[in-house]
């Protein structure tokens, strides 16, 4: 069975393998997801443009946990379960210097440049979140989650760059980048779907039993259709084939959840919760707009896919590179601008405010999971989750110490309560050693990355 | 006549430049009749010695200030590269490359550079792009839903939000998959009865007495793939059907299933050609099928499938005649549907797109309501349609004396009192500073900051969106308005301090004409209002001169000056139509293809329906390569 050879496994070749009959190894598979410790998850979230270096850096090793900086105030009472690391330096952004801010998210998970010659198309490298959730996707429903605040529509060519490079952090493949869900309830109803959690009975699932049937004709056709198309066309639909496949495996996925829950509800104890988990944390959806409901709704449903093992990857992209104001902050400049802000009292302050405002969001979802008991620990305790920005400093582009802020042990991977100052490695070295205390093998470095950072450990 | 920001250098190159003919003129007996093998020619033989001459010592393997021609070298038509040959281009012009210390090319391997970037063009085969199998996006599939079903185009709306055209990313996920499939179940819902209930309309269009379940099938598939289904295809249908009843399903549920197969297969979802039958592999370009033409047409026009006409013509196999196509495109746009071509070009182009959700100061401009805001759009909107309706000319977008407007929008322009209620209405208006999309509120309002107007972007509107020219950004760590020396500044008016940008070479390049075109708008407030003043006080100096010794003192006289150039007007307009129409960035050879364009539009007196005319029959908008 390919898939559970220890080694990185590809989503799409195991899927080829399993073709038709799913519904037996993927059982299989889940069987050997549920290991007696708890899984690692893996969290990434991002804010554009940078920080101010003095508001964001703790002033020294010592300090870090009594005096924290004043961007990290949200973070009091979890910062021993963080890990700050000075030195990490991002891409060297030649031959695309005049476009800082598509590289500054595309290259964020993917440590890796756009393809110089193929600019005007989506070609750079799978993401990390892609890498793991290929990985460890393949035991929950959902393999990866993807959130944005904004939607992905910004149009901008800078050095002749695709613009989809403006809005995109998560790549399935080089030439595919993965589109991001605004919409918290469509969220929420997918976790419900997988999850039959009881409580929302207008929720749960009510569609056909013949369903995962009828996709398997479909699919047979689509080969098909397939066979007489020209080649790029193929290229196109094999992406149709892989999501519907993808379909049919949650479906199956759901399936076997729901046949636990009607086990466990028939008084055979279920194996998949222990006794000590919390009970799922209740999500509201905000009615109005403001933005710090919006974005803490959206860390509120990570939690939740987290805590119900719906999925183990996520991506955030709390805020994209372009045009977005805070006015709930009471000012309504946009975030780039002021960036600018040579230096300027007040832009500083407002880049700060920002800077805080977001660091905020995450403290929240950092709290949530710490306060949320699994296993022997806590949620965030089997937990990587990423904070960061794919620039230091937004005024003058700079990348030479990208900020960062790592939560959550790993499952004890991950020695937290610390801020490194020696450090020196790169965006690459990060993501990969990342992926490794969150128990992914890797058959090649990330992008750049040279070397594993042993001193996260 | 002002030439364009990126040749603004010397007049000899400008010449050169503006007119490709004066050029081959000039280098006939050295030069290849063919302007392709010239290109590459001048390429291999000048181009190539001259980087290596004055460029490769810093911006090859060094790449530095993250300039390299490695890339470009390696694919010079490469549409990717058009702004590093357009931004080097610039830099030798202003002369601010090779630096002063290095050494210096002659005046006459300056013009060869100048010239050989113009005919870049000409450096890409004849090549329609990849048309690519296409998904539909999210108003096409809620539209073509409505279309089939009559389900709620809202359906759709839990869709993620996409770009559409050019930008159009095309990818599919499975989270989209599965948002497909919970968008079937919801179709099925509400178009189908529950059992033991009369059927609907479409459940008894579909079980008229005595068919057969094929000819339902194949009906059904006719519609909803858009063509004709193969018999395979129907086949998959069948099975789906069988497999529902084997498993003790009653008619009607066995029918819904059936549906939903409809609603999920690749046929539905994307744009595909009819299953090509043929022993011979496709050749490597072959033009589009009837179907396929229907589709990306009405898909264009409509965003919707296409309609019976348009389904029928394609069946009769007549729809490839480009006079055909002439006819339904003059149909398609006299249909309401056309103001598709609004909401999914026309508004993006003109930025209006962004206007319901930009910010803005709400203690500064409490009138920025949604309703204000929609009134703005449909204005914006309706002024569009106006033109493409009436097939004006394109230099009404600049110079119309009129507009579509209701009281709320009025109100923006003072004229309240005369333009009461809610219902949109054309106006015609008596101050020639109104008028045309320069004074228009909405997209005055969409090129302000939240809290002000912003002189710089309303130029770089103007020149990208309306001339179609490329405005690089501004270089980092160039010094903010309010960095400038304190002692130079003192004393000095917001444009005043703007205007020594002019005085910095770097600078100059593109903030000469930036700036008077900024400022000339300066009368309109950050929603579009009229005033004389500005917020401190200070008077609003709305003249300026434009290069070429063009002066204005009102917006009025700045709109007459920009209407001259009808040439840059409608190739702009053709490109980015073009680009969304094809739902691709343009790529090299497309540079041709605009060009031809561009002398029928032209010839045509510059008239927007013979613009979409062109493109619906152009060479790209027919063909597709089959090859990636």
């Amino acid at each position: 069975m390919i898939l559970l050879q220890n080694r990185p496994m590809n989503r799409r070749t195991c899927l080829r393998g399993l073709g038709a009959s799913l519904a037996l190894p993927w059982l299989e598979v889940m069987a050997r997801g549920k290991t007696a410790k708890p899984p690692v998850r893996l969290g990434f979230m991002y804010m554009p443009h940078g920080v101010i270096m003095d508001h964001f850096w703790p002033a020294g090793p010592d300090t870090y946990l009594t005096s924290p900086p004043r961007n990290l105030e949200s973070l009091r009472g979890v910062l021993d379960q963080c890990l700050l690391m000075k030195g990490i330096a991002g891409v060297n952004p030649a031959p695309f210097n005049g476009a800082p801010h598509a590289l500054e998210l595309s290259t964020w998970l993917t440590a890796t440049l756009p393809n110089a010659d193929r600019r005007n198309r989506v070609d750079i490298a799978i993401s990390a979140d892609q890498i793991a959730a290929n990985y460890i996707g393949a035991f929950t429903a959902m393999p990866s989650l993807e959130l944005a605040t904004m939607p992905q529509t910004h149009k901008e060519n800078q050095e002749g760059l695709h613009e989809a490079y403006y809005s995109h952090c998560s790549f399935s493949s080089p030439t595919q980048a993965l589109p991001a869900e605004t919409n918290p309830r469509t969220v929420l109803k997918r976790i419900f779907q997988s999850q039959d959690l009881g409580q929302q009975p207008a929720l749960r699932r009510t569609d056909d039993p013949l369903e995962r049937s009828m996709l398997d004709l479909v699919l047979g056709g689509a080969k098909d259709l397939r066979t007489q198309l020209g080649e790029a066309d193929r290229h196109k639909l094999d992406e149709y084939l892989d999501s519907v496949r993808s379909l049919e495996r949650r479906i199956a996925a759901i399936e076997a959840r729901q046949a636990e829950a009607a086990k466990a509800s028939a008084g055979v104890t279920s194996t998949k919760r222990s006794g000590s988990d919390s009970v799922p944390i209740p999500v509201m959806i905000p009615e109005g707009d403001l933005r710090s409901d919006y974005m803490r709704v959206m860390c509120d449903l990570t939690v939740l896919a987290f805590q119900t093992d719906t999925t183990r990857v996520s991506t955030y992209i709390g805020s994209t590179p372009n045009g977005v104001s805070y006015p709930e902050l009471g000012f309504s400049d946009q975030h780039h601008s002021q960036t600018h802000h040579n230096n300027e009292a007040e832009k500083v302050e407002k880049v700060s405010r920002i800077t805080s405002f977001n660091i905020a969001q995450f403290a929240h979802m950092i709290h949530r999971m710490h306060s949320l008991r699994e296993g022997e620990g806590t949620l965030l305790d089997n937990c990587i989750m990423m904070w960061g920005s794919g620039l230091e400093d937004g005024n003058r582009h700079t990348r030479a110490n990208l900020p960062f802020i790592i939560a959550g042990r790993g499952g004890g991977s991950i020695r937290t309560g610390r801020f490194l100052t020696g450090t020196t490695g790169n965006q690459g070295d990060l993501l990969g050693t990342l992926l490794t205390c969150a128990g992914i093998p890797l058959d090649r470095p990330i992008g750049i990355a040279t070397k594993q950072l042993t001193e996260l450990s | 006549m002002f030439p364009p920001v990126p040749r603004l250098g010397s007049l000899r190159v400008a010449l050169a430049l503006g007119c490709g003919a004066t050029l081959t003129r000039a280098d006939a007996a050295e030069v290849p009749t063919d302007p392709r093998t010239a290109a590459k020619q001048t390429f291999d033989q000048k181009v190539v010695p001259f980087l290596t001459t004055y460029c490769a010592g810093c911006h090859e393997k060094k790449q530095k200030g993250g300039v390299t021609f490695m890339y470009a070298k390696r694919d010079p038509g490469s549409p990717a590269f058009r702004s590093i040959w357009k931004t080097a281009l610039s830099n030798l012009e202003s002369e601010a490359m090779p630096p002063e210390d290095e050494r210096q090319p002659t005046p006459e391997e300056r013009a060869m550079f100048a010239a050989w970037v113009t005919g870049l063009k000409f450096m890409s085969p004849k090549d329609p792009g990849a048309f690519v199998i296409r998904r539909l996006n999210k108003t096409e599939y809620g539209n073509t839903l409505r279309d089939l079903f009559g389900a709620d185009p809202a359906l759709a709306n839990s869709l993620p939000d996409e770009g559409s055209g050019a930008g159009y990313l095309n990818s599919l996920s499975p989270v989209l998959m599965e948002q497909y499939l919970g968008i079937a179940n919801e179709v099925l819902d509400a178009v189908l009865a529950p059992e033991g209930r009369p059927p609907t309309a479409i459940q008894s269009s579909l079980q008229a007495p005595g068919q057969s379940l094929r000819r339902i099938a194949t009906s059904l598939a006719r519609r909803a793939y858009r063509r004709p289904p193969s018999e395979r295809e129907v086949d998959v249908l069948l099975q789906v059907h069988a497999l529902a009843k084997n498993q003790g399903r009653s008619d009607p549920e066995a029918l819904r299933l059936l549906l939903k197969a409809v609603l999920v297969s690749p046929q539905f979802l994307f744009i595909t050609p009819a299953p090509h039958t043929g022993t011979e592999p496709l050749p490597e370009i072959v033009p589009l099928d009837d179907h396929q033409l229907a589709s990306r047409l009405s898909y264009f026009l409509w965003a919707t499938m296409p309609d019976d006409e348009l389904s029928a013509l394609a069946d009769a196999g007549k729809l490839r005649d480009p006079e055909a196509l002439r006819a339904q495109v003059r149909r398609m746009l006299a249909d309401p549907r056309s103001r598709a071509l609004f909401d999914g070009f026309g508004a993006q182009w003109l930025g209006v797109d962004k206007l319901a959700t930009k910010t803005f100061d709400a203690g500064k401009y409490p009138e920025m309501t949604p309703v204000l805001r929609e009134a703005m759009y449909d204005e914006a909107r309706l002024f569009f349609a106006d033109i493409v309706r009436e097939n004006r000319g394109l230099t009404t977008f600049i110079e119309a004396d009129f507009s579509y407007l209701n009281q709320t929008v009025a109100a923006i322009y003072g004229l309240d009192q005369t333009v009461t209620g809610s219902a949109m209405r054309k106006v015609r208006f008596t101050d020639s500073n109104r008028g045309g999309i320069l004074g228009m509120p909405g997209i005055l309002a969409t090129t302000s900051f939240p809290n002000r107007t912003s002189p710089v972007n309303r130029g770089v509107w103007v020149l990208e969106q309306v001339l179609g020219q490329h405005v690089p950004p501004a270089p980092a760590n160039v010094p903010s308005l309010e960095k400038q020396d304190r002692k130079k500044i003192a004393g000095l008016t917001l444009r005043q301090r703007t205007e020594l940008h002019r005085t910095d070479p770097v600078c100059a390049n593109c903030h000469k004409i930036l700036d008077p075109i900024g400022f000339g708008l300066e009368n309109f407030d950050a929603i579009g209002r009229w005033r004389d003043a500005d917020e401190a006080g200070g008077t609003i100096d709305p003249t300026g001169e434009l290069p070429g010794n063009q002066r204005f003192t009102t917006p009025h006289e700045l709109k007459r000056i920009l209407a001259r150039r009808s040439d840059d007007l409608c190739r702009n307009l053709t490109e980015k139509m073009l680009a969304h129409a094809l739902c691709r960035p343009l790529e090299g050879y497309d540079e041709v293809v605009v060009d031809d364009l561009s002398k029928v539009i032209k010839a045509d007196g510059y008239r927007m329906q013979t613009l979409i005319s062109a493109i619906v029959t152009s060479y790209p908008f027919t063909h597709r390569r089959t090859k990636e």
